[in-house]
């Protein structure tokens, strides 16, 4: 499915339908979306449009109803749970709105979790992950525990899982929703700079401010894309 | 107050499915308290039916140096105790009968005893109807007087009133009734704490006792039970300093019968030790277990009130806020434990009225006054006050948690991960710990038990039990009045029981193995000498018919079986078990070789002629004794057992069988026709009992705490929902998932198995006196029950692991 010109990301069709009872609730309409390796993505749009749905899909939490998505020219829609949490595991990085740190590891220790998943040797782990805590300025706290960081170190380290793994593309949703508005701008700062360094990044916000950092705005409204801006 | 009780019901309401889980933990748990409890208050806290039972005591001679330890006395020995012994307000002597009654249908064998008169006013229990026996009346001539049973007056006479001073015809003599003892009353009772000693039989008829003339001659012949009231502030101690006086008077007075050393002597035996000690062992290992099933019951309530504590975190919180005070919260939730642990108190004691109903059914025939074991007004108050206690105690941890909101985190909306639900964490996983040790150590004794009763099931008796029907048939002297008649019966019967279809091999004996009665007696060895210095051997004695062994299977060593030859006036023989030669025969063959056994006839010597296989005689524990056998034809006996082996049931040869004596006598009836492999059943019934019960509370110990550590990983996988979640998103499997959880699972475990081995070390030699052929450290039985555990355990982690797999990964981006 790679067309030759660096897509990293191919949504073709790609509707998501919600069965509550016996209401149907179309999250996402045929969504046709084209990410190339390298590129920062905004997501934006009003509450309930369905940016975090989509989300979801390019992380593969979740799979859509209809419609193809491949990732890496590899088609991924109708993978099953397992083969999903491996490509999950290698080709994507979440950044959560609310970190999503476990309260019971240590920082190391939460960077390390998804390596630990993949199977590698400590050794690495331990080169992958202080690499990673290094490059977001929290390796002197790698011993510490989640709670004894600030809102925006704590985001920092869940920044640092996800780019330990050197995954394809980095999912950030709402990754300043928690923080307040000074550890907001050095957050998106630390994106713009792993942006710099070559990394891919999609991240969903719901604030313009923010999608300003990105090289490519994507506004949703009722589950369909309507607009797709490059920033000049 | 009632507003809080209100609001407890309310939320059992509200969440019925935890209700149901707590109530029926604590109703296990309390359920298997108040059984136990009943049976150990009726059998060893409540005194028994008698006057002043403490004063009550049993009287038994011994004679050292032969190790006879508890044997009963003769009747001229009773009247020299009472005459000269002033420790015992009254004295009084027994000795259990049987009785065919005749009857126009079918002739009944009843149990009973004969008394002096004293008994009933010794032991204080006043007849419903008529009275009890004047003292003249026992007397040889006159002792034709009755008392019954209530039970009886019941059954045979349909209570009338009549029956008073009218005649009954038992063994073929009129007996006049002249009073009636009520149902509740039972004498003598069985005991268990003398081996050898046992009066089994529930007695319905009580005939005035007189010594005969030819009883009051023989000092030796020794067949009466003695009780004794102490007098008033006389402990036993002291009736025993007197009797040790008295017996010395009889030595100096007899030597020809006690010998000039202190060999011979008699003790004082308090009754209810006699009655119920045997059974004292079991009975407090019984409520220790139950004990350790209440604390994992309540460690199970305390994990799920502290579950519930976790989850109202917030409820609390606000309760705080609007101005609760914290002895207000705590008020609040110990009500509600309280209020739980009443309910499951009554469902517990339904459970226990069910359970009590149970082991009455299967030990009433064998465990002495099981029969009198119910709930009553002082179980039912303990149970209540366990119940309460349980409330308080286990209901206070979370209770104090409760009350101690973290305001700040609580009242944040989606606030999760307080300290408080951390220290409850550890708390809950505490007590799944404590939980799983509890259940180790009980299971560990419950193995040991079990491993030590299949052991001695599998103990060899001696003889092969299988197929073989038993019955007891007993001539009265006025139809069978000498040797002639009573030979001609018991060989007219085995040769009509013989030629029943089906019957391979019958056999008479006076004692039937393992059915708690016992006979011993003296004999001398030819050659050998026989005085102070070397008193006379005392061994087991039995006399039985030519196809006795063969009916039972009891092996031929060497030599012969009695045979038809063995005639009342051929020369006398005997039989003797391998224990016997052994002992006094240890280097050379015994056969030929000549003893003179009781009653023998002139000339007095017997010869040995076979040697045969030894039997477990006393009980499957007990050991072998040395025996020595009669036949039948040369001593005959009023009294018989029928030993019948069968090709088929033989239970199906009863009717065959009492037809085949009323032939013969139609007057004559069979009681206690049983087979001898319930017989060898029931010498084992209070132990099996044990075992049914401890293996039972091990189960709901194991159940227990399977529920207590099912239930801690269920809440902390619904705890850990969100965690799981995040971890699934960030490339987690679902056997990483699994693996987390059972891992933890595994620690709970694991740190309970290792307390818990701690525990069963220290606490398995509490049950080493119960315990047969098994080491109260037996390697086998504790890595099993530990393996079990662990297993049950593991697979009850597994269940809420497998849920966790579930979760959805969409939680971490806090959806789903």
């Amino acid at each position: 499915m790679n067309n030759g010109n660096n897509t990293l990301i191919h949504l073709d069709g790609v509707t998501k339908v919600f069965l509550t009872d016996e209401v149907e609730t179309h999250a996402l309409s045929g969504i046709h979306l084209n990410i190339r390796t390298g590129e920062y993505v905004a997501i934006a749009g009003p509450s309930g449009c369905g940016k975090s749905t989509l989300l979801s899909i390019l992380g593969l939490l979740d799979t859509p109803s209809d419609g193809s998505y491949s990732l890496k020219g590899g088609e991924v829609a109708k993978l099953t749970f397992p083969e999903r949490a491996r490509i999950r595991n290698r080709e994507i990085g979440f950044i959560f709105q609310s970190f999503n740190l476990i309260g019971d590891l240590t920082v190391f220790e939460n960077v390390e979790l998804p390596l630990t998943y993949r199977g590698m040797p400590s050794s690495e782990r331990k080169v992958f992950a202080n690499e990673a805590l290094e490059r977001v300025g929290m390796g002197h706290r790698a011993k510490h525990l989640p709670s004894q960081l600030s809102g925006g170190q704590q985001q920092r380290v869940a920044v640092a899982r996800a780019l330990a793994g050197k995954p394809a593309i980095l999912l950030a949703d709402e990754p300043t929703g928690n923080l307040d508005s000074r550890n907001g701008e050095a957050v998106m700062d630390l994106l713009k700079e792993l942006h710099a360094g070559g990394a891919t990044i999609c991240m969903v916000t719901h604030d313009d401010r923010f999608a300003g950092h990105a090289d490519r705005t994507i506004h949703l409204f009722d589950g369909r894309v309507v607009e797709d801006k490059i920033a000049a | 107050m009632l507003q809080e009780i209100r609001h407890a019901l309310r939320l059992l309401f509200k969440n019925p499915l935890f209700a149901l889980v707590a109530i029926l933990t604590l109703a296990l748990g309390i359920g298997a308290t108040t059984a136990v409890f009943t049976l150990v208050d009726a059998l060893l806290i409540k005194p028994l039916p008698y006057e002043k039972p403490s004063e009550l005591v049993l009287l038994f001679e011994h004679f050292k140096q032969q190790h006879l330890d508890a044997i009963p006395i003769s009747p001229p020995e009773f009247l020299d105790y009472k005459s000269q012994l002033h420790s015992f307000s009254k004295l009084a002597a027994f000795t259990p009968a049987t009785y065919n009654l005749a009857q126009a249908d079918r002739p009944e064998r009843v149990f009973g005893a004969t008394v002096s008169a004293e008994l009933f006013p010794l032991l204080g229990v006043q007849p419903i109807r008529g009275r009890t026996f004047r003292p003249e009346e026992c007397a040889t001539g006159r002792d034709d007087v009755v008392v019954i049973s209530e039970r009886l007056w019941q059954r045979k006479f349909d209570r009338d009133p009549k029956v008073l001073g009218s005649k009954i015809t038992a063994d073929g003599r009129a007996l006049t009734v002249v009073g009636i003892m009520p149902a509740s009353f039972e004498f003598p009772l069985p005991l268990f704490n003398i081996t050898g000693a046992q009066f089994g039989e529930q007695a319905d008829i009580w005939q005035a006792l007189g010594f005969t003339d030819t009883e009051m001659k023989n000092r030796g012949s020794r067949s009466y039970g003695a009780i004794g009231r102490l007098a008033p502030n006389v402990a036993p101690q002291q009736a025993q300093a007197e009797i040790e006086t008295v017996v010395r008077g009889m030595r100096a007075r007899f030597p020809g019968n006690y010998g000039k050393t202190d060999s011979f002597g008699m003790t004082v035996y308090p009754l209810k030790e006699q009655v119920i000690g045997g059974m004292k062992p079991l009975l407090l290992i019984l409520l220790g277990a139950v004990a350790l099933v209440l604390l994992i019951a309540c460690a199970n309530l305390a994990t799920m009130l502290l579950a519930r504590a976790t989850a109202r975190e917030r409820e609390m919180a606000i309760r705080v806020a609007v101005g609760a005070s914290r002895g207000r919260l705590l008020r609040q939730g110990l009500t509600e434990s309280v209020v739980l642990s009443i309910c499951g108190a009554a469902v517990g004691t339904l459970l226990a009225i069910w359970a009590i109903a149970l082991v009455k059914t299967i030990g009433t025939q064998t465990i002495p006054r099981l029969g009198e074991v119910q709930i009553d007004g002082t179980v039912l108050l303990v149970t209540l006050a366990v119940a309460v206690a349980t409330g308080l105690i286990f209901g206070l941890v979370p209770a104090l948690a409760s009350g101690k909101p973290d305001l700040t985190e609580a009242l944040k909306e989606g606030g999760r991960g307080s300290t408080s639900s951390r220290r409850h964490n550890q708390l809950r996983n505490a007590l799944v710990i404590g939980e799983v040790a509890l259940a180790l150590v009980l299971l560990t004794c419950a193995g040991l038990l079990l491993k030590s009763f299949v052991r001695l099931e599998n103990v060899s008796p001696g003889f092969n039990p299988k197929n073989v029907l038993t019955a007891e048939i007993s001539l009265p002297a006025l139809s069978y009045p000498d040797n002639k008649s009573q030979s001609n019966f018991f060989a007219e019967l085995e040769r009509r029981v013989t030629n029943l279809p089906g019957v391979t091999q019958v056999g008479l004996t006076t004692i039937l193995p393992m059915s708690g009665v016992n006979s011993d007696a003296s004999f001398m060895i030819e050659g050998r000498p026989n005085d102070d210095a070397h008193p006379g051997p005392d061994e087991e004695d039995r006399i039985v018919s030519p196809n006795y062994f063969r009916a039972l299977e009891i092996p031929l060593v060497q030599g012969r079986f009695f045979n038809a030859a063995d005639k009342l006036d051929a020369p006398s023989v005997v039989i003797i078990n391998q224990a016997l030669a052994q002992r006094y025969w240890p280097n050379e063959s015994p056969i030929g070789k000549r003893i003179q056994v009781p009653f023998s006839k002139s000339p007095p010597w017997s010869t040995i002629v076979g040697i045969v296989g030894d039997m477990h005689h006393r009980g499957l524990d007990q050991p072998v004794l040395p025996e020595y056998y009669i036949p039948v034809a040369q001593i005959p006996y009023s009294s018989t057992i029928l030993n019948v082996r069968s090709a088929q049931d033989p239970l199906s040869l009863t009717s065959a069988i009492r037809r085949e004596v009323q032939a013969i006598d139609p007057a004559l009836p069979i009681a206690h026709v049983r087979t001898l492999e319930q017989v060898i059943a029931d010498s084992v019934a209070p132990r099996r009992l044990a075992v049914l019960l401890l293996a039972a509370f091990a189960g709901i110990a194991l159940i227990l705490a399977s529920v207590g550590i099912y239930g801690v990983m269920s809440f902390l996988v619904v705890q850990r929902t969100h965690e799981i979640g995040v971890r699934m998103a960030l490339g987690a499997q679902r056997r990483d998932v699994l693996r987390l959880v059972i891992s933890q699972a595994a620690f709970l475990i694991g740190a309970g198995t290792i307390l818990g081995l701690i525990a069963a070390l220290l606490s398995t030699s509490v049950i080493h006196s119960v315990l047969y052929n098994v080491s109260t450290l037996d390697l086998s039985t504790f890595v099993l029950v530990t393996l079990t555990l662990a297993l049950v355990a593991l697979v009850a982690s597994y269940i809420p692991a497998r849920r966790a797999t579930r979760a959805d990964p969409m939680l971490a981006l806090g959806r789903g």
